[in-house]
């Protein structure tokens, strides 16, 4: 476990001491030392935008940006988040002004039930930041990770090449420049 | 009948009806505001609650211990079906399952206990320290086993469900008299909706009421069933349903709501459930496997004689809408084609597997994968085009589908046209790249009845009212589970009203507030909800009309509403805004609201399966398909599918073409790669690791084309779209399979070894 330590003996529960960054706000927690990135992000965070749907890291309903790169928050120890930047859904937008993933989902229809959504816009989010002008086919493999049962991908795929499009990598947070996994 | 629109072209701007517009709840959706079932207890005090499943298929059980579980200090309550005040039973057709079993388990998705803790790790770890004494029975796992003579009695009347039957014509003599016959049969397999959004949910009391909130699909009829289930008066519970990441019909059956409501009303306190995935695909009931054995005769110029079906279908442990389903089948069993004598039988057995209800298609779609299958069959039989063979049998206006009725709008043909052409079917291309890959095109066309039909009672209600605000908002029963509703009702009502689109608010299943609507399946709520919103609108429309009576010195009949304005027609200058009209409603007492139900009956289908009217009006569909097939590892590539829907209107364009795209990729999933597969009855695959549904990476090139025909009764000639882009998916893929390797697959799914093993055992290698 990365930098992290058992808090003070005689507690009924092993504590652990996590210290990170989640979209942008710095937080320190006393946490159960298994307890995965995605169980505290959505209980004690109340960052309920991330989702779990297979609690396996087949779907990517649970994605997450830590330093900039997609992962599955499910399959994540907290611990593991010492001294690491997290985004989610919720830290994508500045104020009321959606990202441009995120609007080009909306305008080109690529929500539906939006369970999966969080998920695939992070994934496009970081796919862009890697690749700013990805093909179609680049596009299909880099968001392969996330299932959507209600669209067919072919807007999602459409939404995402609008975003690319779109410059979204002019404003990719400086993240654009960092090594892709 | 012939506005073909391609959708690329459909419209962002004008008339609040076939705009392609956004949807209201895109934006919370794509921040993550969005609350569903499972994010509503994560701020708040709560009892966490969790059920325990059966441990064998099939057992008696004799006795449950619940006081190891209840030492637990962490444990607040167990509950057995002893503890449940009503008639602990439930089910959408037939009340045959037990909420939790008091002496018999039949699947392994049977609820035996429910814990209520403290925390969910203590009522996880609580349930596994209940002692359950089960006498274990034989179990049967296939048709076959269930129809043994010595085959153990899942329900004391025995293990057939049902039957359902077609006697139109007299089939067997015509078959013995056609100059061809074809016979093909057809295994189909075991599907799980694989929603993303795993049941979960809240429940308190407010007061007297038992407030549920968890998504089902028909918040009124859950209310009811609940109700009786837990002996209560209807008012005393109330269901609200949360935002819906997906539904498919797997979240028909009630579930999660009778033990979110057993815990919270025993408790007096508020409880969470949440069901992993591996319960999810354990507990809730599937498409059902269904074997068909289908043959056609024709005369030698391919005209179809007669048709004589046989289907077994696997019932599982309860009745869930099986009865449904398997009339579903029996009514569409020759499709789209004229086919003058017609002998169909339909038999649903039970056995200890999951039970099998309601699944995007509905029986519609397995039955198609063999009308289909048997029609490319007769086609080679005769020597004859496909799409020849398909031209000469299609419906035509004035033809009648399996059960004898008529239908008013009739474009059959005209959709199989459409995928021919913009698949390019006369200048397709049989090269590959290599010489292990084989190309191959499929056609499928297919027709689908809406709403629940054959005289079952089928009504929508809505409500519109301007408050005070000036805001249109609509009230509606039904629930939105990602298809699109919200926004269809905010479009329907816009336009009936003469508003922006903008102005309207959509109030969506709550049982205390808003008018019931049904439920969101069968393709029904387009139609039946987006009927109830016009109608209701329309009555609003007059009262405004009304009201600018006394503004303008005009007849009504010379004005129009739209865009928050009433106007002239001939002079569309002179005009009043809306707020100005609202503003004198008030003043002179208009109710400025209006509720209206939209309520078309249909009649019940005779002892022959025979009904004038089965369905209040049917969608015509056609799909093309483009696949590769490995030869040496059987692997099938779909790379292109034209879906061509007569939706009358497409409401919300955009949202239609979501809808197809969206259909068509889970019908690859149930073609290709789907399958729940299990062993003695259990599931062996109830995760995504093993369960494959279609990614990103599995899609082909989709090119979904509106027709627009109107129906005659829809809101502004609307039909609706939820199924058909998925029943007509795997028979135009099985058919570009058959088509690219010379062999027929008869089980879906067509996975690459049941592909190369077919390549093996084909005649001639």
């Amino acid at each position: 476990m990365i930098g992290s330590t058992p808090e003070a003996a005689g507690q009924a529960e092993r504590s652990w001491s996590l210290s990170f960054t989640v979209n942008g706000e710095r937080h320190e927690l006393a946490i159960q030392p298994e307890r995965t990135l995605l169980e505290v992000l959505r209980e004690d965070l109340h960052l309920t935008g991330t989702k779990g749907a297979c609690l396996e890291g087949e779907c990517g309903s649970c994605i997450v940006l830590v330093d900039g790169v997609p992962q599955n928050s499910c399959l994540i120890l907290a611990p593991q988040m010492e001294g690491r930047e997290v985004v989610t859904i919720e830290g994508l937008a500045d104020g009321t002004v959606l990202d441009p993933v995120q609007r080009a989902f909306v305008d080109h229809g690529a929500v539906q039930c939006g369970f999966c959504t969080p998920g695939v816009v992070l994934s496009t989010k970081a796919l862009l930041a890697g690749n700013p002008h990805p093909t179609y086919d680049e596009v299909r493999r880099g968001l392969e990770g996330n299932i959507c049962r209600c669209t067919g991908y072919m807007k999602v795929l459409a939404a995402a090449l609008a975003a690319a499009r779109a410059g979204v990598a002019d404003d990719a947070s400086g993240q654009a420049d960092r090594p892709r996994p | 009948m012939s506005d073909i629109r391609v959708s690329e072209a459909a419209p962002t701007s004008g008339a609040p009806v076939g705009r392609s517009a956004t949807r209201s709840d895109a934006r919370d959706k794509v921040t993550g505001k969005t609350a569903y079932g499972g994010d509503r207890a994560v701020s708040q005090e709560c009892l966490h609650a969790h059920v325990l499943r059966a441990a064998h298929p099939h057992a008696i059980v004799r006795r449950i211990e619940t006081g190891p579980a209840l030492a637990d200090p962490d444990v607040v309550a167990v509950f057995t079906g002893k503890d449940v005040p009503g008639t602990n039973l439930h089910g959408m057709i037939r009340r045959d399952q037990e909420l939790l079993a008091t002496s018999r388990v039949r699947y392994c998705g049977d609820a035996v206990a429910l814990v209520v803790a403290r925390t969910r790790q203590a009522a996880e770890r609580a349930s596994k320290l209940v002692v359950v004494d089960y006498e274990p029975l034989p179990g049967v796992f296939t048709i076959a086993e269930a129809l043994a003579p010595d085959a153990a009695a899942i329900h004391p009347e025995g293990n057939i469900l049902g039957r359902q039957r077609i006697r139109k014509g007299d089939a067997l003599a015509a078959m013995a008299e056609a100059d061809v016959v074809v016979e093909t049969e057809f295994s189909t397999q075991s599907v799980d909706h694989a929603f993303l959004d795993t049941e979960a949910g809240v429940a308190y009391l407010e007061g007297e009421v038992l407030t549920i909130e968890a998504a089902g699909q028909w918040v009124h009829e859950e209310a009811r069933l609940l109700a009786l289930a837990l002996g209560l008066p209807f008012e005393r519970v109330r269901i609200i349903q949360p935002p819906t990441g997906g539904a498919f019909g797997g979240r028909e059956d009630l579930g999660i709501q009778l033990y979110l409501g057993l815990a919270a009303l025993l408790t007096g306190q508020r409880v969470e459930l949440a069901y992993s995935r591996a319960e999810s695909m354990i507990a809730r009931h599937k498409r059902h496997p269904i074997h068909i054995r289908y043959r056609f005769g024709a005369r030698r110029d391919g005209t179809l004689v007669a048709a004589v079906v046989e289907v077994q279908a696997d019932e599982g442990a309860y009745a869930s809408t099986g009865k449904a389903v398997l009339r579903k089948a029996a009514s569409h069993a020759t499709g789209p084609y004229r086919v003058p004598n017609v002998h169909v039988d339909v038999t649903g057995v039970f056995t200890n597997n999951n039970p099998t209800g309601a699944m995007r298609g509905f029986g519609a779609s397995q039955i198609a994968i063999a009308y289909e299958g048997a029609m490319d069959k007769l086609a080679a039989a005769l020597g004859m085009d496909r799409v020849e063979l398909r031209r000469r049998n299609l419906l035509l206006p004035g033809d009648a589908v399996t059960t004898s009725q008529i239908l008013p709008v009739v474009s059959a043909q005209e959709c199989m046209s459409a995928a021919l052409e913009r698949i390019g079917w006369e200048g397709r291309s049989y090269e590959t790249p290599a010489p292990h890959l084989k190309r191959g095109y499929g056609l499928s066309v297919v027709c689908f009845g809406l709403g629940y039909g054959d005289g079952f009672p089928d009504a929508s209600r809505a409500r519109v009212r301007f408050t005070d605000g000036d805001r249109l908002e609509v009230y509606t029963g039904a629930v939105e589970v990602g298809q699109g509703l919200v926004q269809m009702a905010a479009q329907v009502a816009a336009q009936a009203v003469g508003v922006t689109i903008d102005r309207v608010d959509v109030i969506l299943a709550d049982t205390a507030r808003t008018p019931e609507a049904g439920s969101s399946s069968a393709t029904r709520q387009t139609f039946f909800t987006g009927s109830a919103v016009r109608k209701a609108g329309v009555e609003l429309r007059h009262q405004l009309l009304d009201i600018v009576g006394t503004l303008l010195p005009v007849h009504p009949d010379e004005l129009d509403l739209a865009d928050d304005a009433c106007f002239e027609r001939a002079d569309p200058t002179r005009r009043v805004p809306l707020s100005a009209i609202l503003q004198e409603g008030r003043r002179r007492g208009y109710p400025l609201e209006a509720e209206a139900i939209f309520e078309p009956r249909t009649i019940c289908q005779d002892d022959a399966g025979q009904s004038v009217r089965a369905f209040v009006t049917y969608l015509f569909a056609s799909h093309a398909a483009e696949v590769l097939v490995d030869v040496e590892t059987g692997e099938v590539q779909v790379q292109r599918i034209v879906a061509v829907h007569d939706l009358g209107k497409a409401i919300n364009p955009l949202a239609a073409e979501g809808q197809i795209e969206g259909g068509v990729v889970q019908g690859i999933g149930m073609a290709l790669m789907e399958e729940v597969v299990r062993q003695r009855g259990r599931l062996l695959n109830p995760n995504f690791t093993d369960y494959i549904v279609p990614t990103a990476m599995d899609v082909p090139e989709i090119i979904p084309v509106i027709l627009e025909n109107p129906d005659p009764i829809g809101p502004f000639g609307a039909r609706g779209v939820g199924e058909p882009p998925l029943i007509g998916t795997p028979p135009a893929i099985l058919g570009a399979i058959h088509d690219a390797i010379g062999v027929q697959i008869g089980q879906t799914p067509a996975t690459a070894e049941r592909v190369w093993r077919a390549l093996q055992q084909a005649p001639g290698r």
